[in-house]
């Protein structure tokens, strides 16, 4: 059961409390129209934090401190959305709490790895099912995109969670040694290389580079921890051989992308104000109207512009909340993916696939904040949590279900015979003893 | 730009970091009792030398010669990769993976078996016992 | 254990460049942001002075000035509506606005603000003096770099918009000063300074050629003086006075002026030689051309008319200026001239303040102090009944410009005295048309400066 009750409640109000302090931050500060949307969006995130506390002691985690963070910076998304469009954000609610089952979903399906490692070839299928999902939409339609109802689903977000899973490894895994004329090899790495391989291609075919770092980055995680044991004699030099490869790769790539994406890469924002670098330029002339503090909930101009709730969310909150708050929303974030820093995995497996999430979120976030701040080229990638968008909800909120599962895990192998051959270890005989 | 929404925001600001910070906090009183739970669920086993311990921190320990191994022997009759330690229902198992000179239980030569306290293991020439860990506070 | 830490380490690893790059955008962002919201709608500019605190734009709109008060700076301040790109308020909005990433924008009481080294009274007495002529004047201090004059007729007041645009004269929406023109005999100022650098003064001043009215050169160009009836034999210093064009073509055209160093010391005294890309100096981020010319062969008419200041040579006059600076230095080092002397930020503490820069040394010590006795003499002997009071050197030059049609009239020179260092070029559009010489306009111009100074 769980054994820090007293931390368990102070988490409870403290997280309570900071969602507090911003509603009365947008209650004397805030563009809100009339004070009953004010009321109801202070009732609804007031109402999901406590019913979340309660539900969560249901599932008698060992840690739940990845779920107060969960439910941190997801009430404080709802938050922010309902300030964009000055009255609460129904539909960003109702996707929120769908992430929040997302994640327990999650956690139920990956704290036991056992059950994960003898499953993973159907999770190989669902890769591959998602790839051939993709490509329909894409033939059939020309976007990324299936629509159903108001929400829109994009498959290939879908890929990363399960991409993620295939990525993961345990250490027995990688000693399944095969020979092949004369190389050691792991088949599992070869089956991850195809899939990478074969993602890359859907993902190039169906002109969404966006997302394409964030596998390339699940998948070097993933490599990287996988090469210190195929061969024990995997010498620096020949990583690094790997690695100057794979950059020349990235180069060539470069220079023959599509005519759009060298566009992308050359732009410049200022002197194209109002056509490509519009977004970002706007963006960055928001955050610098922002400063520290912010201009108040609501009362932003940059929520009038294209895009305004998932590429260039950050300069969005940046300017009505300022910029230290977005800061702190980053940090956020950045605590979520270090819990397994603080808490160690007891198991390999959940080690690497903590690894391979934090790249996954890290790398999005990146891609997001630097490129609508013109550091690096601008893509439409979401921030987790915080950008409007129902597939990358719910896949950001299972892939924290799933960081949970590397907290509290279940170590249950379900074999038949070990029932009868389980002896208590404590009864054996001692048969030899130091002398001490 | 007013005071009012400067003193607003800073205090937002200054909730959420407080809020940051009683989590971090969380994580640590979580780190402690999972630890405890950790050692109730693999049974409170180390592997013991005659002069080292080893704790045995996760389901899967590989014990070899090479840098990557989490018990690393530097010895030349112990293998690369020599045999793993893993953990199940709380049962500790150990396995030969692929090792040169054989794993020996108790004298025997074995490929899979259940370690039960206090059982000695020979790797090449290096030998260790299974037992309970030893408390280095009292509790 | 080492196999969980590995993962951790890794882990840490992607935070950590995490946050290393968001270190870099925060600072990138407070660094820029007064960039970012120059780019704004949204702007709270503040006043432009002059050197003694006099008004010369005032970004709030909520003063009142008499008409036509900002006239002669209207095309070199400028102002913010971006109709006119090349001018000092446009190119340093950024410190003109009322902004900083601390306090954001400030509505009222921001004390930013751009204090400048020019002399509004100046300014306005050269403009007055003009009357229906065009022109232009750029005058500044050569020991310290200050821009005391820069004023471009027509100009216009700022205060009253654009609307009727079209009405405007040609060349209304931006200052001479900063582009080339035909600079004339003034040209022979660098012929002179090039000669010198290369030949030594002996060798110079032991030349001399003869000048009939005309000169056919080698090729079969024909090079005409101004007078007809010719200056007869002339060493340099009476060539220079007499501005006598066949002179300057036979020293062209004289084998012991390489012309392979003329080339290089044109060069380096910064022009742009046979249609290279063209150059410009950065003014406070006002962009002012240099100087281009043709030369290509000595023997030739048309680099021969490019060393006597007609054909392709384009000189703007604040390169003519400079240049005079470098003379009347003795170092052979331009002082590089700036109009911003410092800038206030919105709590109004002074930042930036300005200091003397030089050039490249463009040409020796010996060859300034040479073209500076050669322009005082000349000076003393043709314009010390003109412009009074002054001991000063200069050039005259006159420019055919439009095929010949019209004739602009230029005076480049700088007054030799340590108390008052003014290096000054002047030009007057068409001198055909009124009575104004620019001598008059030099004297208005040193009156007043010195009144002042």
């Amino acid at each position: 059961m769980y054994a820090n009750p007293v931390a368990y409640i102070f988490s409870c109000i403290f997280v309570i409390f900071a969602h507090s302090a911003m509603l009365v931050n947008i209650w004397f500060n805030g563009n809100f129209s009339e004070t009953r949307d004010i009321a109801v969006l202070g009732a609804a995130v007031i109402i999901l934090d406590i019913a979340f506390f309660v539900v969560i002691l249901f599932f008698k985690q060992m840690s739940y401190v990845l779920d107060f963070l969960l439910i941190l910076i997801l009430n404080m998304s709802v938050i922010f959305q309902s300030c964009f469009i000055c009255k609460f954000n129904i539909k960003h609610y109702i996707t929120c709490i769908i992430c929040l089952a997302a994640s327990k979903c999650g956690y139920i399906l990956c704290k036991n790895h056992k059950i994960l490692q003898s499953n993973k070839k159907y999770i190989y299928g669902g890769i591959g099912l998602l790839l051939l999902l993709v490509l329909i939409v894409y033939f059939a339609k020309h976007d990324m995109w299936i629509r159903i109802g108001s929400f829109t689903l994009q498959p290939s977000e879908f890929i990363k969670p399960l991409f993620v899973l295939a990525c993961a490894t345990s250490i027995a895994d990688q000693q399944k040694k095969h020979k092949i004329l004369i190389f050691n090899v792991v088949y599992e790495n070869i089956a991850l290389f195809c899939i990478m391989a074969a993602i890359c291609l859907v993902q190039v075919k169906s002109h969404d580079y966006g997302s394409l770092p964030t596998f390339i980055s699940i998948y070097c995680v993933g490599f990287i921890l996988r090469i210190c044991y195929p061969k024990a004699k995997f010498s620096k030099k020949k990583l690094v051989a790997v690695i100057a490869i794979i950059v020349v790769f990235l180069l060539i790539g470069l220079k023959y992308a599509p005519e759009y994406v060298q566009h992308r890469l050359h732009v410049d924002i200022w002197s194209d104000k109002t056509g490509d670098g519009y977004q970002q330029s706007q963006a960055l002339i928001a955050i610098a109207n922002g400063g520290w503090f912010g201009v108040g909930p609501g009362r932003g101009y940059l929520s009038n512009i294209f895009a305004y709730d998932n590429d260039i969310v950050f300069a969005t909150v940046s300017e009505e909340w300022g910029l230290l708050f977005a800061l702190m929303m980053v940090l956020t974030i950045l605590i979520i993916t270090a819990v397994p820093l603080i808490n160690p995995t007891r198991s390999y497996y959940h080690a690497t696939m903590s690894s391979c999430i934090c790249a996954a979120f890290i790398v999005q976030m990146a891609l997001n904040i630097f490129g609508s701040c013109n550091l690096i080229p601008f893509t439409g990638v979401t921030i987790p949590f915080i950008s409007s968008g129902g597939s990358s909800l719910l896949v950001s909120g299972f892939m924290t279900g799933m960081l949970t599962a590397g907290q509290s895990p279940v170590f249950n192998e379900h074999r038949s015979k070990s029932k009868s051959k389980s002896k208590k270890q404590e009864e054996a005989v001692p048969a030899w003893r130091w002398k001490e | 730009m007013n005071s009012l929404n400067i003193i607003l925001c800073a205090a937002a600001i200054t909730a959420l970091d407080i809020c940051i910070f009683v989590l971090v906090i969380t994580a640590y009183c979580e780190k402690r009792s999972s630890k405890k739970n950790w050692h109730e669920l693999a049974h409170d086993m180390e592997l013991a030398e005659q002069d080292k311990i080893y704790d045995l921190g996760c389901d899967e320990v590989l014990i070899g010669r090479h840098a990557s191994a989490d018990i690393r022997l530097p010895d030349l009759s112990v293998s690369r990769y020599h045999a793993m330690l893993t953990v199940s229902n709380g049962i500790w198992t150990i396995k030969d993976i692929g090792s040169k000179s054989g794993v020996f239980v108790n004298g025997n030569l074995i490929h899979e078996i259940i370690l039960h306290e206090n059982d000695v293991i020979k790797l090449g020439n290096r030998r260790l016992i299974f037992r309970k860990r030893r408390q280095e506070r009292v509790r | 254990m080492k196999s969980i830490k590995r993962t951790q380490r890794v882990t840490s690893l992607i935070i950590l460049l995490f946050i290393i790059g968001m270190a870099i955008l925060v600072l990138k962002i407070i660094h820029e942001s007064s960039f970012y919201m120059m780019n704004s709608d949204q702007l709270q500019l503040g006043y432009v002075y002059d050197r003694k605190g006099d008004v010369l734009y005032d970004g709030t709109g909520k003063g009142s000035y008499p008409d036509n008060y900002f006239i002669d700076v209207g095309n070199i301040i400028g102002d913010e509506k971006g109709q006119m790109d090349n001018t000092l308020v446009a190119r340093n909005l950024e410190k003109l606005n009322n902004y900083n990433f601390s306090d954001g924008l400030l509505k009222d009481g921001g004390k930013a603000a751009i204090y400048t080294t020019l002399d509004h009274a100046a300014n306005r007495a050269v403009f007055d003096a003009y009357g229906y002529m065009k022109g232009c004047v750029s005058a500044y201090n050569y020991k310290t770099g200050e821009m005391l004059v820069c004023t471009s007729l027509p100009s216009l007041d700022v205060t009253k918009g654009y609307d009727n645009i079209q009405s405007f004269e040609s060349a209304t929406l931006l200052s001479k000063n900063l582009y080339g023109t035909v600079p004339g005999s003034t040209q022979k100022v660098s012929t002179v300074i090039s000669a010198l650098e290369i030949m030594g003064s002996g060798l110079l001043y032991s030349k001399s050629y003869t000048c009939t009215g005309k000169y056919l050169n080698q090729t079969g160009g024909e090079i005409d003086c101004h007078n007809a009836y010719g200056h007869g034999t002339q060493n340099i210093q009476e060539a220079f006075e007499n501005s006598c064009n066949p002179f300057f073509a036979q020293l062209i055209e004289d084998t012991d002026l390489p012309f392979e160093r003329l080339k290089k010391q044109y060069e380096k005294l910064g022009y742009v030689l046979n249609g290279d890309k063209p150059k410009y100096l950065d003014i406070d981020g006002i962009q002012c051309a240099t100087a281009s010319t043709t030369l290509e062969n000595p023997l030739e008419f048309k680099t021969q008319w490019g060393c006597i200041g007609q054909g392709d040579t384009l000189v703007s006059p604040i390169q003519l200026m400079m240049w005079e600076s470098a003379i009347a230095n003795e170092t052979g080092r331009m002082t590089m001239p700036y109009f911003i002397d410092h800038v206030t930020n919105t709590r109004g503490t002074v930042k930036e303040k300005a200091k003397t820069k030089y050039s490249d040394k463009l040409f020796s010590e010996n060859t300034a102090s040479g073209v500076k006795q050669i322009m005082l003499t000349n000076g003393a002997d043709r314009y010390s009944y003109l412009i009074s009071g002054y001991n000063i050197g200069v050039k005259s030059g006159t420019a055919q410009v439009q095929e010949g049609a019209k004739e602009n009239s230029l005076l480049v020179g700088f007054v030799d005295d340590p108390s008052f260092p003014i290096a000054f070029c002047i030009l007057i559009e068409d001198k055909d048309s009124g009575w104004l010489t620019t001598e008059n306009i030099a004297q208005v111009l040193l009156d007043n400066l010195k009144n002042n100074f």
